[in-house]
């Protein structure tokens, strides 16, 4: 069973993928602020990543970038949420690490399929 | 008098107790009133949940058998649900709110006095993407708080209907319209069937009106527009409204777009003008505009070189090849004069352009020599 870290401060969405992913078959381990994503992601390395651009204590961008540079999860697949589809923002995140982006709103069947897909590209 | 004094401090104690009772009692109230809710619903939460996971597949009548009690409880979760979903999941949450009467509640609650269910009604209405709401959203337009108006505003971007596109500049023609970077991200939300609507407005006395209505053109990549927008940039009054023309045809990216370009970089023009149009050509791409650009690389307002040399950069391999030899002539000239010659503005400006050509631009453009 693959591990999904869902790092999302919006309770409702967290709860709504979370809800999804784990009736998808996945593990999911939820954090809802930076620190703690990159606190949980050194206890137990996920198989993907799915991150919130905008998060308290700890930008979602700086948590991939930090990601990134951890050889536990340096070559996971991560996902990030954005609320806009700034090109200056996408950029960072691109060059932070970032496997690919969903814009919210979203729909939760993209995302499992976004998820699945970036396992599929990995071998996972 | 020391009984008065007696009597007034027991009085006092007693007000002091009796409020910190009544304070007590209030947030007992309060919190169990809290929990009552939470807990009336967790039920509908998590039906709620399955039901959009699910893409609305199943679940759709339970929740509309939901007692009003418990709906209630969850309706403010719910609603925060609508705005963060897309694509069938909202679709199938709308559809529980339409059968359970949210849209008719809504409709009755734009005409409230009390502004804060004006606001939240429109924002409902929005959310649920409801086209037969548009005509009331339009009135709210010109309501008398600013709060409601820019949740009117909203709600019908949301929505998406071109036809709140005419009565939505209208609004902009009074005294504390709503701002103009969120006039036109709606107006651009409402597509490209407005584009004869914001071609007429670009005649209407106001201003802003016209550079809002510019912006939204350039946004929405109206080339159908770029006549209407390059007689603007000839023949405004208002300066801001001409740079407005200016920097929208660069984004409008036509063939036919970069000639008034080059006409407005004329020196005869302001030069916040001058630069606004340098720039735009950069967007636009055209190598026709290297000639003009060229000449701009040695204007002595700083900003204006200093876009022309960027843009040049944009223009990729000819503006690239015009800087290096902006820079080669001025290196042939410094040989000839000997090691004191300090370089022109020209050739400083051309040499950072190149500068950041090397980091950002493709390697076989920065190679090519």
């Amino acid at each position: 069973m693959s591990t999904i870290l869902l790092v999302e401060d919006d309770p409702d969405i967290r709860e709504l993928v979370a809800y999804k992913l784990t009736r998808g078959g996945f593990e999911v381990i939820e954090a809802a602020d930076g620190l703690a994503a990159l606190q949980a992601a050194r206890q137990c390395p996920p198989h993907a990543v799915i991150l919130d651009v905008g998060l308290p204590r700890l930008s979602g961008i700086e948590v991939c970038r930090q990601l990134r540079a951890a050889p536990a999860t340096a070559a996971v697949p991560i996902l990030m949420l954005t609320g806009d589809i700034r090109p200056h923002e996408l950029e960072q995140a691109y060059a932070a690490g970032a496997t690919d982006y969903l814009v919210k709103p979203f729909s939760p069947r993209e995302l499992q399929r976004r998820v699945e897909a970036a396992l599929v590209g990995v071998g996972g | 008098m020391l009984r008065v004094f007696t009597i007034t401090i027991a009085v006092l104690i007693a007000i002091v107790a009796l409020t910190a009772v009544a304070i007590v009692v209030v947030r007992v109230i309060r919190q169990v009133g809290q929990r009552k809710r939470a807990a009336l619903a967790a039920g509908p939460r998590r039906q709620l949940l399955a039901f959009v996971a699910d893409n609305g597949e199943s679940g759709g009548a339970e929740l509309v058998a939901i007692p009003d009690d418990a709906w209630r409880a969850a309706e403010p979760g719910a609603l925060g649900l609508l705005g963060k979903l897309r694509g069938e999941a909202h679709l199938a949450l709308v559809s529980v709110f339409l059968r359970r009467g949210a849209a008719r509640a809504a409709l009755r609650d734009l005409r409230s006095r009390s502004r804060v269910r004006r606001a939240r009604a429109a924002q409902v209405l929005g959310d649920l993407e409801l086209r037969q709401a548009v005509p009331e959203l339009c009135r709210l337009l010109t309501d008398r708080y600013a709060e409601v108006r820019i949740v009117a505003v909203r709600a019908l971007g949301r929505i998406g209907d071109p036809a709140a596109a005419w009565r939505l500049i209208a609004s902009l023609d009074q005294a504390e319209p709503v701002p103009s970077l969120l006039a036109t991200h709606t107006l651009v939300q409402l597509g490209p069937e407005t584009e004869v609507t914001l071609i007429a407005a670009l005649d209407h006395p106001q201003a802003r009106v016209r550079a809002v209505c510019l912006d939204a053109l350039g946004l929405l990549g109206a080339a159908g527009s770029v006549q209407r927008v390059a007689r603007l940039l000839r023949e405004e009054r208002v300066l801001d409204v001409r740079v407005a023309a200016a920097v929208n045809l660069g984004r409008l990216g036509t063939r036919s777009a970069a000639e008034p370009l080059i006409d407005a970089v004329d020196p005869a023009r302001p030069a916040v003008l001058r630069a606004a149009a340098a720039r735009a050509l950069g967007d636009l791409g055209a190598p026709t505009a290297v000639p003009a650009l060229m000449r701009l690389l040695g204007d002595d307002e700083f900003r204006v070189a200093h876009e022309a040399a960027h843009a040049l950069r944009r223009l990729g391999r000819a503006g690239l090849d015009a800087l290096r030899e902006v820079v080669a002539e001025e290196r042939a000239d410094a040989g000839d004069q000997g090691a004191h010659a300090r370089p022109s503005s020209r050739a400083a400006h051309a040499e950072e352009a190149l500068a950041l050509a090397a980091i950002t631009a493709e390697p076989e453009l920065v190679g090519a020599r």
